[in-house]
């Protein structure tokens, strides 16, 4: 450094802070900022009223006995050893958890097999009548499938048992016994949820590029080979994003089972956020609902930190 | 032409775009702000009596001709009737309290059995100092009143509703069906060895697409009629001391007074019964033998099609179904009502409804006057024109509200309580709720497999139920 540099002078801080130029550019900026604010508001505000405070309270209330309608008291850990010694919770998270595994094996298999199916082989406007198509039921409402589904399903009047007798099947109990209730459930659910993996899936495969498939075909790749070398490796990242996205929301079902089947017959189809639903709106027990409530959601973020931790050993990036 | 539109629209810059988006905003939020601020909902913001009732604007509507003639007696109450949709009686006292959460409770509530001794327990103001003051009013009212319909809302003493209307479990039966079957109207006091044998000629008769008796999974109707019949019920059923102040009052000359008492207390779990297990173990033979449908989870809301269009040949349901069965075409021939069947007694169950003034309730005088009118002869005629329940005034079931619409035995109806006066309501204490979910969630277990399997499914229930009443205790 030359002797002959003067030294530089340190600006003046306010408060151990630069004072912000007061330049036309800087008003600017800080004008910018108030209006990003005012866009930023009504979700900021949402996400206040409607998650953050309802998370603190829930979290609160796991520890108080409140039936709305008498004060609330506190009642420590009651509420969460309680609810871990209940077996009717016990077995809806198993249930869940059971519930989860298939139906987003299910899920992700069906619309990744779609999707390269849709992909590949179709001429354009069957494949833009596909993507409507299997999107199309998860536009509708869960509930209003449900109850549509109960008929379908009626052991005596239901439709697809009548199709079963066509071919000499005899009626099959849908509804009413455990192991077709569960199934019921989780090809409902399947369902009206593939659509979605789906569309992720396209997009992941479109993504992927030609040259890559052309270059695996000089190296003797087929078919079967390419899609297991090529597509699957690259569309890994894909595949985190809609396993992550499918466990979130398989640990939270609700309405399938709960219009279908009520989580009957005995527990069999009771999940996890039913026991919540009954605990606080019908038996009144809301601290016991907010124990649950906790628990559930500290297992969807073991198990979604658990996903990303073994994302890296499975992703890859192109 | 473009540039005519052209021009305009470049003068229609970001910030008028803005602008114009927020004065919408501001104009919307005006424009809703009764719906936002909840000062819509009848009653609210105003002195009103707030009625909740359960059903849609077009029951709340169809009350409108019993509030005016109230109107007219009492022009210094306002009466403000809102309607509240539900899936079922659960579902509408679940909104109930969570408006009572809010802070915002009705002052009357339209309640039923199944949320009676909720509702006494913790929400609602007894009605023994009004019945008291006014008995000269009421005597004619209790006159008219089976009492076994007024025990119902008797709790540890005190009177909380007047029922207005009920309904019995009795025995529907499609008389096509019958008739197929080489069957006559069954005796009155047909038993279930009768029953079951019916339903095996039926079975015979039509082999396909055809139930000989459907039956569904709650509270009322399901299986608590059979075990009613069998002397027995999944809750054991003691009673309150006290009440004699309306007995002695109203009811002094009544065949029954012996058994009226200060209402009806479940306080422990019944499920491990011998008589449980017969008549669960009755009606897995139901449905193993092809007799009997497998209870439905929920409601039956397809029930009225498939026995309007000859699909079903017995099922247990109240006077309610009248109405039904005739809109969805059914003559008044095609159908009949019976007894349900004798077993080790006769018993059968019922469900009743009537207002519960809410504790918190502005002006429970008002109230009063407004459940005291709702029980006149002359607004139950205004609320009830049709079979679409039964009224609770013995002298109103009568041939002309069934006039065209049958059934041939419609004083089945009323007499239900008068052949079996120790008939009684549906089991439902304070914690209707978890009871009810822990009978449903077990009944299709114990009816869809073997013995053993009903055995385990009757132990579930026996656990549930206890850790249901012990809960909330």
């Amino acid at each position: 450094m030359s002797t002959t540099t003067p030294p530089r002078e340190r600006p003046r801080q306010t408060a151990g802070r630069a004072a912000p130029a007061k330049t036309p550019a800087g008003n600017g900026r800080r004008g910018q900022r108030w209006l990003a604010w005012i866009f930023l508001a009504p979700t900021i505000l949402g996400m206040g009223l409607f998650t953050l405070i309802p998370i603190v309270a829930s979290v609160i209330l796991a520890f108080f006995r409140w039936d709305i309608i008498s004060a609330p008291t506190f009642v420590g850990f009651d509420n969460f050893s309680e609810v871990v010694q209940d077996p009717t919770v016990r077995v809806s998270f198993l249930n869940t958890i059971i519930f989860v595994v298939v139906a987003v094996v299910l899920q992700l298999g069906i619309a990744l097999a779609l999707a390269v199916m849709v992909q590949e082989k179709m001429p354009d406007w069957l494949r833009v009548f596909f993507r409507s198509a299997f999107f199309f039921p998860l536009i509708l409402s869960a509930a209003s499938v449900s109850i549509f589904m109960r008929y379908l399903f009626n052991e005596q009047f239901g439709v697809v048992n009548w199709f079963l007798s066509l071919v000499g099947i005899p009626a099959v109990p849908w509804l009413t016994t455990p192991g077709g209730s569960a199934t019921v459930v989780i090809l409902v659910y399947v369902w009206q949820n593939f659509g979605f993996s789906f569309l992720l899936f396209i997009g992941g495969l479109a993504s992927i590029p030609v040259e890559t498939y052309e270059a695996a075909s000089i190296d003797g790749a087929t078919g079967w080979r390419k899609h297991l070398h090529v597509t699957l490796p690259l569309l890994s990242p894909t595949t985190l994003v809609a396993s992550v996205m499918a466990i979130i929301s398989a640990l939270q079902v609700f309405d399938q089972p709960y219009v279908l089947t009520r989580g009957g017959p005995g527990d069999s189809t009771r999940t996890a956020v039913m026991v919540i639903f009954e605990s606080a709106f019908q038996r009144l027990e809301f601290g016991q609902a907010s124990a649950i409530g906790v628990l559930l959601t500290l297992i969807i973020m073991a198990i979604t930190a658990a996903q990303f931790r073994l994302s890296k050993r499975f992703v890859f990036y192109q | 032409m473009t540039g005519a539109f052209n021009g305009p629209l470049r003068e229609f810059s970001r910030r008028t775009a803005l602008g114009a988006l927020g004065a919408g905003i501001i104009g919307a939020t005006v424009a809703s702000w009764p719906r936002l601020s909840g000062t819509d909902i009848p009653g609210r913001g105003d002195n009103s009596l707030s009625i909740a009732i359960m059903g849609t604007a077009a029951d709340a509507a169809a009350r409108q001709r019993a509030i005016d003639a109230f109107t007219r007696l009492h022009p210094e109450i306002r009466v403000k009737v809102q309607a509240i949709q539900a899936v079922d009686w659960k579902d509408f006292f679940t909104k109930i309290l969570t408006m009572v959460a809010a802070g915002t409770p009705p002052d009357v509530v339209y309640v039923a059995t199944e949320g009676a001794q909720l509702f006494a327990e913790k929400l609602a103001h007894p009605l023994d100092e009004y019945v008291r003051r006014d008995a000269s009013d009421m005597v004619e009212f209790f006159n008219d009143v089976h009492p076994s319909l007024v025990e119902a809302f008797m709790y540890k003493g005190s009177l909380y509703q007047l029922p207005l209307d009920w309904n019995a479990a009795n025995m529907y039966y499609n008389t096509t069906a019958f008739a197929q079957a080489g069957l006559e109207r069954p005796a009155d006091d047909w038993t279930h060895i009768d029953f079951r044998n019916s339903l095996a000629a039926m079975r015979k008769a039509r082999t396909a697409d055809f139930t000989p008796y459907y039956w569904t999974n709650r509270l009322f109707g399901g299986v608590v009629p059979w075990l009613y019949a069998n002397d027995t019920s999944f809750l054991k059923e003691t009673r309150s001391t006290g009440g004699d102040w309306l007995w002695d009052s109203f009811y002094a000359n009544d065949p029954s007074r012996s058994l009226r008492s200060g209402g009806y207390q479940w306080l422990e779990p019944n499920a491990d019964d011998d008589r449980v297990f017969e008549s669960f173990d009755y009606l897995r033979g139901l449905v193993k033998d092809g007799l009997g449908v497998r209870p439905e989870e929920g409601g039956g809301s397809s029930l009225v099609g498939l026995f309007a269009s000859n699909r079903i040949g017995t099922t247990p349901a109240g006077g309610y179904w009248v109405q039904g069965l005739h809109e969805a075409g059914m003559g008044g021939n095609n159908f009949d009502v019976q007894f349900f069947p004798r077993w080790k007694t006769q018993r059968h169950q019922f469900g009743t409804a009537g207002y519960a003034i809410m504790k918190t309730a502005k002006d429970k005088d008002a109230a009063w006057e407004w459940i005291k009118f709702s029980s006149s002869r002359e607004a139950m005629e205004l609320i009830f024109p049709s079979p679409i329940t039964t009224p609770a005034r013995r002298s109103m079931v009568n041939e002309q509200l069934y006039a065209g619409k049958g059934p041939a035995h419609w004083k089945t109806f009323y007499e239900t309580l008068d052949r079996f006066p120790t008939t009684g309501p549906i089991p439902a204490p304070p914690q209707q709720a978890a009871v009810e979910t822990a009978l449903m969630k077990n009944v299709s277990l114990t009816v869809s497999g073997d013995e053993s399997q009903l055995k385990q499914a009757l132990a579930s229930m026996q656990r549930d139920l206890e850790l249901a009443l012990r809960r909330q205790s």
